[in-house]
């Protein structure tokens, strides 16, 4: 059973070689000979009417081809990734919502001249109140920045009774928390390119979703899906900012209006500017909790900056709302989370959806009923934590694969051990922290399916067809390992076609850490029912019965070794010749949740995951070192241990930079010199540990660890930062200025 | 004067090991000329401002941010791009230790994370965790948390029978 290694296997990435080599080729890495330049002309005022745009002036420079505006947008003006709430026009209509909204599109045979031309654009306005507090555009009498008012989204979960909870308390704890704007900053800026090929607009691009890129796409030009290729080109992270829109409705404009190939490759000024970021919450949170340490109740009120257009806003709330009392039995909730309309540069989907806030939120909490009790913080955290059969704040019954108390307990064992070491005669002021979290895999309450497909070809080898983004995270990888392992091949003998809307079919967005669970059961799915159709064909060659048959090395023959067996190719050839393929799909078990009530069945499994900080704080700049960072992830099953193991990495490395340094400020923050991200000498070694428990709906048992990887990491620095300091910060990120006053006893 | 029409100057330089030659324009940059005029994409944009380290080439052994060198100052000197790193039958250590260790996620910060690394083993065959993590510390990855990155440097600084 030699292929049974695969699952839960170290075997190098098929991707690595080619990137290591530079050979890996981006979209901005594409070269289309005779192709536009394209530039985009933006919107330097946060809220106007626009009475006019001008192109003469940028017509006029030499090179520029083509300025489009608004009314040369063959199809429906509007787009976005959730379609009862798409509301974001390619380009500005009558009205501009935010600075850095794209007005014009300017198609030049050089970049100079585009970008020049882009320049010479100019656009009358007539300036309207612009809004930049979500509470603020909450108030009677704001100005709308949408027709239907301010308020995108409310989701409500309530369950139990609040207020008895309340009453009979042992300790009370209310207080209000602030998250920042978050840029992704993937490495890789949006980039697309396209052409025409036989009639089919093809576009090549960064995307997490190249699916959904070609059918609002389509819906921009006026055309027919068929008319329209999306490729998903290797791609330079995404982490939820590659989910919506960005560069791709430019090059097909470009190309199906003027019948030249296009290409638009962002700058990272312009990747700040224009594209989404993560949503900054006010999160006011009142939880009771019995003298025992027992919740009784939690009620939390989530506002969310939403921007001047939806994207995932709505998906943000529910989840948000959904998580926002953290991984614990809690028999009594009143949540409420709202998305509200601002001039800001949109927020949309970045790695958590609103539950990465809401966990700094609920797990300050759980630090601070502790504290107020006299409990330990992991001893508070284990008498509540959800286990197998227990009921979520929705009311769904959880299954078997819970393993928060298994996660908890491996972080406590860290954290025990660093505790001997935290108090050395040197003044520095040092703390632990942990932090907890639960996270449902895949979209919220909707169904979401995935398919995939394998095909035997006529040389014995396979060919696996998904249309599963790979944005870094391995996909390709650990979906190639569950084809193998299914059907008793090397995964080298599996040939790959992925990202291709003319090759493969819908697999949803690379997103709710949904690709491992969902397409991987989709893959799974279709290579069980190929393996199956193939042992059976054999089984009439060799006149075995097929139940006495493997497939085993590219080989069909009798599972106990005896007799003759036949090669792959010869049954394919048995078959006719052409490649043998099934599909297979998968669709996690998920419902609606009551729009009164939030209860409901919103995920079809959740992972579980635990981290521990260890922090120490520079007595006389503030400066705080993380010097310790412990996780331990519930995935389910490892698929690819090295991937997992550098998701957990990755996400702790993310979260700290949310804890400690990450703010964007429209007009200040223009590219990453302002705009700090974490570096070598900012993350610690982080100590990854994984628990399995398996998933019995999930491939081989696994679920999802791509956006656990970062929920957990927030809070456990904070909390550590609370110990060290002796006073609590309630605002992320962490900056010098509040760490100042926390180590002054102040509330910062 | 629109940049188009700028005068050009003659430049040769030594690319990968090979001597070239090339008519550019004197404001573009090191970064431009191995792309456009190249097609060395393996050297990636990510910032444009010398923040993210993605554009490192070395330059006379030395790490460089080739955004920031505008491409006269190449005029005699040798440029190496990770395409002049190791090829697919005899990767680098380096390139093979990024293999191996899994230290590869989304790969765009990948070649300017290896060119930095390998100037630090010419200079420091045998470094530290922590000394590798210095000089790491222009090279921004948003994947990894450089955890496997780190490890993958220390590794190939171990292994044996090679020396840079």
């Amino acid at each position: 059973m030699s292929a049974r290694r695969i699952v839960g296997g170290a075997r190098p990435r098929r991707d690595a070689v080619d990137k290591v080599l530079g050979r890996t080729r981006f979209a901005a890495d594409v070269r289309v000979p005779g192709l536009l330049h394209l530039a985009v002309a933006r919107s330097d005022t946060a809220h106007a009417r626009v009475r006019a745009v001008h192109t003469a002036r940028a017509l006029a420079v030499p090179g520029v081809v083509r300025v489009f505006t608004a009314r040369h947008v063959p199809g429906v003006n509007r787009y976005g990734i959730i379609a009862s709430t798409a509301d974001q026009p390619m380009l500005a209509g009558d009205r501009v919502r935010f600075v850095g909204e794209a007005v014009a599109l300017v198609a030049a045979e050089t970049p100079e001249a585009a970008a020049e031309g882009a320049r010479r654009v100019a656009v009358d306005y007539a300036p309207l109140p612009a809004i930049t507090d979500p509470a603020e555009a909450l108030e009677a009498g704001a100005a709308a920045i949408h027709d239907r008012g301010n308020l995108c989204f409310e989701q409500r979960i309530v369950r139990g009774d609040v207020d008895a909870g309340f009453a009979r308390a042992a300790a009370v704890v209310e207080r209000t928390y602030r998250t920042a704007v978050i840029e992704h900053a993937y490495l890789e800026p949006e980039a697309a390119v396209a052409w025409m090929e036989d009639g089919v607009l093809v576009v090549e691009t960064s995307t997490q979703n190249p699916h959904y890129d070609r059918s609002d796409l389509g819906r921009l030009l006026g055309v027919a899906e068929e008319r329209i290729r999306v490729v998903q080109r290797a791609t330079g992270g995404g982490f939820g900012g590659k989910l919506d829109l960005s560069v791709q409705p430019y090059v097909a404009l470009a190309t199906w209006l003027t019948g030249r190939p296009s290409r638009l490759v962002y700058s990272r000024e312009e990747s700040f500017l224009a594209t989404g970021k993560r949503h900054p919450f006010v999160m006011r949170y009142r939880s009771a909790a019995d003298g025992s340490g027992r919740l009784l109740a939690v009620e939390a009120d989530l506002l969310a900056d939403t921007g001047a257009y939806a994207s995932y806003a709505l998906a943000v709330a529910m989840r948000a709302a959904v998580h926002a009392a953290g991984p614990y039995r809690v028999p009594a909730v009143r949540i409420r989370c709202r998305t509200v309309y601002t001039n800001r540069v949109f927020s949309g989907a970045m790695r958590g959806f609103g539950t990465p806030q809401a966990a700094f939120g609920h797990e300050s909490q759980m630090d601070l009923l502790a504290g107020a009790l006299g409990i330990d913080p992991l001893e508070i955290r284990r008498c509540n934590a959800l286990g197998p059969g227990d009921v979520t704040v929705t009311g769904q019954t959880l299954g078997d694969s819970v393993g928060l108390v298994a996660c908890l307990d491996r972080v406590g064992a860290v954290r025990d051990r660093w505790a001997r070491r935290l108090r050395e005669p040197d003044g520095v002021p040092r703390g632990l922290g942990v932090g907890a979290m639960y996270y449902g895999i895949g979209n919220t309450g909707v169904s979401n399916p995935s398919t995939a497909r394998v095909a035997l070809d006529p040389d014995g080898a396979f060919t696996l067809f998904t249309g599963a983004a790979d944005i870094g995270q391995g996909s390709d990888n650990a979906l190639l390992a569950i084809c193998a392992e299914t059907l008793g091949v090397d995964p080298d003998r599996i040939r790959l076609v992925r990202g291709d809307t003319a090759r493969t079919a819908n697999a949803g967005a690379t997103s709710a850490s949904r690709q491992t669970y969902i397409s991987g059961g989709a893959v799974l799915r279709a290579a069980g029912r190929l393996r199956q159709r193939l042992v059976q064909e054999a089984a009439q060659a060799l006149g075995v019965p097929a139940a006495r048959l493997a497939l085993e090395d590219g080989r069909i023959g009798p599972a106990d070794g005896s007799g003759t067996s036949v090669s792959l190719a010869e049954v394919a050839a048995r078959c006719g010749g052409g490649p043998v393929s099934e599909t297979g799909g998968f669709d996690p078990d998920a419902a609606v949740l009551d729009r009164a009530t939030g209860q409901g069945r919103p995920y079809g499994t959740y992972a579980f995951a635990a981290q521990v900080a260890r922090v120490s704080v520079d007595p006389a700049t503030a400066e705080v070192r993380v010097d310790g960072l412990a996780a331990a992830h519930d995935v389910g099953r490892a698929i690819h241990r090295p991937s997992v193991l550098g998701q957990i990495s990755g996400g702790a490395a993310m979260g700290l930079g949310m804890a400690l340094m990450e703010t964007f400020g429209p007009g200040r923050d223009e590219n990453l010199d302002t705009y700090l991200v974490p570096t070598t000498l900012d993350v610690p070694r982080v100590t990854p540990m994984i628990v399995e428990q398996a998933e019995p709906t999930g491939p081989f048992g696994a679920k999802g660890v791509g956006e656990p990887a970062l929920i957990p990491t927030a809070p456990a620095i904070l909390n550590a930062l609370a110990a060290a300091c002796g006073a609590r910060i309630h605002n992320l990120p962490a900056t010098l200025e509040r760490v100042q006053k926390a180590l002054r006893g102040e509330e910062a | 004067m629109p940049v188009d029409a700028a005068p050009v100057v003659e430049l040769s330089f030594t690319l990968n090991g090979e001597p070239v030659t090339v008519s550019v324009e004197p404001h573009r940059s090191l970064l431009w000329v191995l792309r456009e005029r190249f097609d060395l994409t393996g050297t990636k944009e990510g910032c444009g401002v010398g923040e993210c380290g993605a554009c490192t080439v070395l330059l006379d052994g030395r790490a460089v941010n080739a955004c920031l060198v505008l491409a006269p100052k190449a005029a005699g000197r040798e440029v190496l791009t990770v395409e002049g790193l190791g090829g697919p039958d005899a990767l680098h250590p380096l390139q093979r230790a990024f293999v191996d260790g899994h230290a590869v996620q989304c790969g765009y910060c990948t070649p300017g994370m290896l060119l930095s690394a390998a100037a630090l083993l010419q200079d420091n065959p045998r470094p530290t965790r922590d000394e590798i993590r210095a000089a790491l510390a222009g090279n921004l990855c948003r994947c990894t948390g450089y955890t496997q990155i780190v490890d993958a440097v220390y590794a190939a600084s171990r292994a044996r029978g090679w020396a840079p």
